[in-house]
């Protein structure tokens, strides 16, 4: 690399680093954030010949990220335990925030222990599709992106998404979520 | 509630949930690790596509080493009206209607002043005539001149007080403009609370542009330390004879007007 280009992508590490680790984050990569966003900004390097003229860079990098996150999980265990243990990874992150945060206001602390148990209900798919959706702010196409399915998955994923964590919130907190069940009804999901 | 309309509202608290995570600051360290980890990897794919397709992306972003010393910034509050063109540069370094760009003149030794506001419409009438919601940085107080430009596009405000002399605030609706900003030398990255920032130290050349897109040299000025960033939808401009961490303060006490 010539220094020139180095200073421009040093820039964008800087740049993106901190939506890349928030990603990260919350898609489960729990202590290895750092280390999973390294090595995604090492990969989008690496694959910069491959990218889109005219696309935008933050979702493609997000998508690495987001792959990166899945991979380190796949090592390990099956499928629901994975699944588990991002969630499990990301949860106290939710739980915990907003101690002084003005946004915080907007939710109390009740709600928001609801709203991150009612996630935590969620199959793995509508998890994903909900953090970055809303905890993200992602659009929709780039949700796509990042998770690399079509638009109109993420339309009804999301959709469902809702629908059941709104009733999850309605019912008083005692469902045991069947782990395996819910995520082997999300059939069409994987990378 | 109709369901949809349930929906909407926890989709809303979820997002205020997911705003009240902290935003873990640009990590230099990670930068620099991932720098150095480039620097010492085998050969990229293709050296020369690499450098192409980051050219094209970023177009002139990259120093070039040799001029680094004669170059200057020019910085350019673009004020493009229709269409709202939106370059994928803008999602890296956005800044709505902010251009940043090199320029090989000599470098300026000094800036004077910011221009003061003379005019002093109420907030509330200011309000009234821009499309966006204007802010004010509460650490400067009641603003002594507040003006809306012409085609209601831009509003400025001055102060001038004891602690940081001539202190002028530029603001317009990002989301309207073509974006577009550089990296450049004398410009640093930084952050005010989780939006990128950009702060110019160095004198620098600042020109509004015409709806067109062209440049307007009578309005070319010189500007001194300049801050640059964005609130919501708002991009923002501060400057003045102020130090970095004067300016970031200032930046961070910027709220909203009560509504209107």
């Amino acid at each position: 690399m010539r220094g020139g280009n180095r200073d421009a992508y040093a820039d964008l590490v800087r740049r993106y680093a901190p939506v890349a680790l928030r990603t990260a984050a919350l898609l489960g990569a729990g202590p290895d954030a750092d280390d999973i966003v390294q090595e995604a900004f090492i990969k989008a390097y690496g694959a910069l010949s491959r990218f889109q003229k005219g696309a935008a860079f933050r979702p493609w990098l997000l998508q690495i990220v987001a792959n990166e996150t899945r991979n380190l999980h796949r090592s390990t265990g099956r499928r629901a335990a994975r699944e588990r243990s991002a969630w499990e990874r990301s949860a106290p992150l939710l739980t915990a925030a907003g101690a002084d945060d003005p946004a915080a206001l907007t939710v109390s602390r009740e709600r928001r222990a609801e709203l991150v148990h009612g996630i935590f209900q969620l199959s793995e798919p509508h998890r994903q599709v909900v953090t970055c959706r809303y905890l993200l702010e992602l659009d929709e196409a780039e949700t796509a992106t990042v998770l690399g399915w079509p638009r109109g998955t993420v339309k009804s994923r999301l959709h469902r998404a809702l629908q059941q964590l709104h009733d999850a919130l309605a019912r008083p907190a005692d469902v045991v979520r069947d782990g395996d069940d819910a995520t082997t009804r999300e059939v069409g999901y994987g990378a | 509630m109709a369901p949809d309309q349930e929906y909407d509202a926890l989709a809303v608290e979820l997002v205020a949930l997911g705003r009240t995570l902290p935003w873990s600051t640009p990590d230099s360290d990670l930068t620099a690790a991932v720098m150095a980890r480039l620097s010492t990897a085998p050969t990229p794919p293709s050296e020369s596509t690499v450098e192409r397709v980051l050219r094209r992306l970023i177009e002139v972003f990259g120093h070039n080493r040799r001029r680094a010393v004669a170059v200057v910034t020019a910085l350019l509050i673009a004020l493009l009206a229709t269409p709202p063109v939106r370059a994928t540069v803008a999602d890296w370094f956005g800044f709505a209607g902010v251009i940043v760009r090199h320029d090989t003149t000599p470098r300026f030794s000094s800036a004077p002043p910011p221009p003061r506001v003379d005019r002093r419409i109420s907030l509330q009438q200011a309000a009234a005539l821009v499309a966006f919601d204007p802010v004010v940085p509460t650490e400067l107080g009641i603003p002594h001149g507040v003006e809306v430009s012409a085609d209601r596009r831009l509003l400025s405000m001055s102060w001038t007080t004891r602690l940081d002399g001539h202190v002028r605030l530029d603001q317009f609706d990002g989301r309207l403009d073509y974006a577009f900003a550089k990296s450049a030398r004398g410009a640093e990255f930084t952050s005010v609370t989780e939006s990128f920032a950009l702060w110019f130290d160095k004198p620098h050349e600042v020109v509004v542009l015409n709806p067109d897109g062209t440049s307007r040299s009578e309005t070319a000025r010189l500007a001194g330390h300049t801050l640059i960033w964005q609130y919501g939808d708002t991009t923002l401009r501060l400057e003045g004879d102020l130090n970095r961490a004067r300016a970031l303060t200032i930046a961070r006490s910027t709220t909203a007007l009560p509504s209107r």
